[in-house]
């Protein structure tokens, strides 16, 4: 492969080397690049985004927040707020339209709480504003393995249309989701407990009508130890959709959500449902990474586990936590003089992190750990109702996260 | 059956949503992924604590015990692989600069 826009090469240098470009990657793409450092984005995938494994709902303040143009290319649809709904199908409603009816809507003037997005479209979006101020972008690349080099940096190996690379850099960042293997290279503890990653199916269907509110279904009847929900999505379609911790269930997520689809308060509504696509994945309800870092090495998004413990939600908390990397990465590497990328010097990533999110998200975790610490399941049921039902309300002070 | 004996997976493709759930979950180290995103089959779990198969949304994972004739586990990946010439003999590196 030849000319400027091929430039996958071997022994090449940078000062990051991101592995997986999804919203963590490519945030923190963008904001060291445009600082000035030289930046390497890979990822492993031909099309970003695919196949999905998310619902794609982010508040407009979380793309705001880090500076992510609302373009229509990523938009699937507007929200205004949530309804959420107890086993029986009593719900606490939450519009915004309704509660703060001058400032949200959809008219003139007036501004959406949150969007749906693909993330498909949003994935390819936030790697071309990375490009765009300077990051060199590889797909179809893997990163294999690490090691650190006598000068200071460290040396990784990629996978790139089946040619094996090297790529030397001064910080690698493991961006690389859920299943991230980066931070097992260096036998960092990433273990998630069985009892708090919840097994996920969600199927785009037609026929189903939505207000523009995300809607969310606790009770262990219909997604035990998780939550169901639907979402618009777009074009006249839905989203149907649960995750259970299957250590609470003898089934599988998708008998689940047949379940709630053929037998729920909703069956009605569903009724007529026609399944366009189907997605799932892992959601963590789970505390982040105790350690996210090492020698040359860092963790951002899904794979330091910067997801929101109670509605599993890890778009907005991605997007903060790679701005904090970035920010941390572009001082600490200001003017090359720095050649110390020892865990010692990283480790202020992740007390900078800590600072602006994580303790928050260390104190829902604890709070949703009570949640699921009631033996009996109507009291417990009733717990998570509440507490979702709270999560959402607008003087909760968790909002940000 | 033990739960600690060593087993094979088989993954029903058909049913497989590429969710990597199963992978998320798994202990082992890294690189036990098939190129589907994954855990592997092509090689036995030692560890088989099954967690893979209890989370699979689609319950499309299943496991048989390790049998004579079976893939011995391929050597370790994940730390470092060098980059290689397409015959297969190590490249030699260029030394780093500065
Ligand atoms: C069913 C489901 C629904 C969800 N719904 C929502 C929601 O509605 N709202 C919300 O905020 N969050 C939601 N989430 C969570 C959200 O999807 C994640 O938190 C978010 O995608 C994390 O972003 P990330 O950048 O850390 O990782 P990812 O988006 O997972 O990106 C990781 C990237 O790394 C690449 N990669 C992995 N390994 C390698 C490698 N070795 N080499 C190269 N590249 C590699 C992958 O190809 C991928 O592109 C949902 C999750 C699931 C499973
Ligand atoms: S049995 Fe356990 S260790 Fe083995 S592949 Fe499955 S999850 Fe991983
Ligand atoms: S958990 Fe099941 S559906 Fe998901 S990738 Fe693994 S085998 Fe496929």
């Amino acid at each position: 492969m030849k000319g400027k826009n091929c430039t996958w090469m071997n022994n090449y240098d940078c000062d990051i080397l991101i592995v997986g470009s999804g919203p963590a990657g490519a945030t923190l793409a963008r904001y060291a690049a445009a600082a000035g450092l030289s930046v390497l984005l890979v990822d492993k995938r031909q099309e970003l985004g695919a196949p999905i494994q998310c619902s794609g709902a982010v508040s407009r303040h979380a793309l705001e927040e880090v500076g992510i143009p609302l373009d229509e290319e990523f938009i699937l649809e507007a929200i205004y707020g949530f309804a959420i709904y107890d086993q029986s199908g009593s719900a606490t409603r939450i519009d915004y339209r309704q509660l703060k009816g001058d400032e949200y809507g959809e008219g003139e003037g007036k501004k959406p709480l949150g969007y749906v997005v693909d993330r498909r479209r949003f994935d390819r979006y936030l790697m071309t504003l990375a490009e765009r101020s300077g990051a060199e972008t590889w797909l179809k690349t893997e990163g294999l393995g690490y090691r650190t080099l006598p000068d200071g940096r460290c040396e990784v190996s990629l996978r790139n249309f089946n040619r094996l690379l090297s790529v030397r850099c001064k910080v690698l960042v493991g961006a690389d989701g859920l299943q991230s293997q980066v931070g097992k290279w260096a036998g960092l503890q990433t273990h998630i407990k069985i009892t708090e990653l919840a097994g996920c199916l969600q199927f785009i269907v037609d026929q189903v009508e939505t207000d523009g509110l995300l809607e969310i279904i606790t009770g262990h009847e219909w997604a035990p130890g998780g939550y169901a929900w639907v979402f618009p999505k777009g074009h006249g379609y839905a989203e149907i959709g649960l995750g259970v911790i299957s250590t609470m269930t003898d089934h599988n997520a998708q008998w689940h959500l047949d379940k709630f689809i053929q037998q729920s308060f909703f069956k009605d509504r569903f009724r007529n449902c026609r399944i366009l696509e189907i997605q799932g994945g892992g959601v963590p309800l789970a505390a982040p990474l105790r350690t996210q870092y090492a020698d040359n090495l860092i963790l951002v998004g899904d794979a330091a586990r910067h997801v929101n413990p109670i509605t599993g939600g890890g778009i907005h908390t991605a997007l903060s936590g790679a701005k904090v990397a970035a920010d941390f990465l572009v001082s600490h590497l200001a003017g090359g003089q720095q050649q110390d990328f020892s865990a010692a010097q990283l480790k202020g990533y992740q007390d900078a992190w800590l600072a602006a999110i994580g303790n928050k998200m260390w104190e829902l975790y604890h709070q949703k750990t009570k949640v699921f610490h009631q033996e009996d399941i109507p009291t417990r049921d009733a717990y998570l109702y509440r507490t979702m039902s709270d999560y959402f309300d607008p003087n909760s002070p968790y909002k940000k996260v | 059956m033990s739960k600690l004996q060593p087993v094979i997976f088989d993954i029903g493709w058909n049913a497989c949503i590429n969710c990597g759930a199963c992978v998320a979950i798994c202990p082992q180290e890294a690189g036990f992924i098939s190129p589907f995103d994954t855990i592997a089959v092509d090689r036995p779990c030692d560890i088989a604590c099954l967690l893979c198969e209890n989370i699979c949304p689609t319950g499309t994972i299943s496991h048989r015990p390790v049998a004579e004739g079976d893939p011995p586990r391929p050597p370790e990946r994940g730390s470092w692989l060098a980059p290689q010439h397409p015959n297969g003999t190590s490249e030699e590196r260029m030394p780093p600069k500065h």
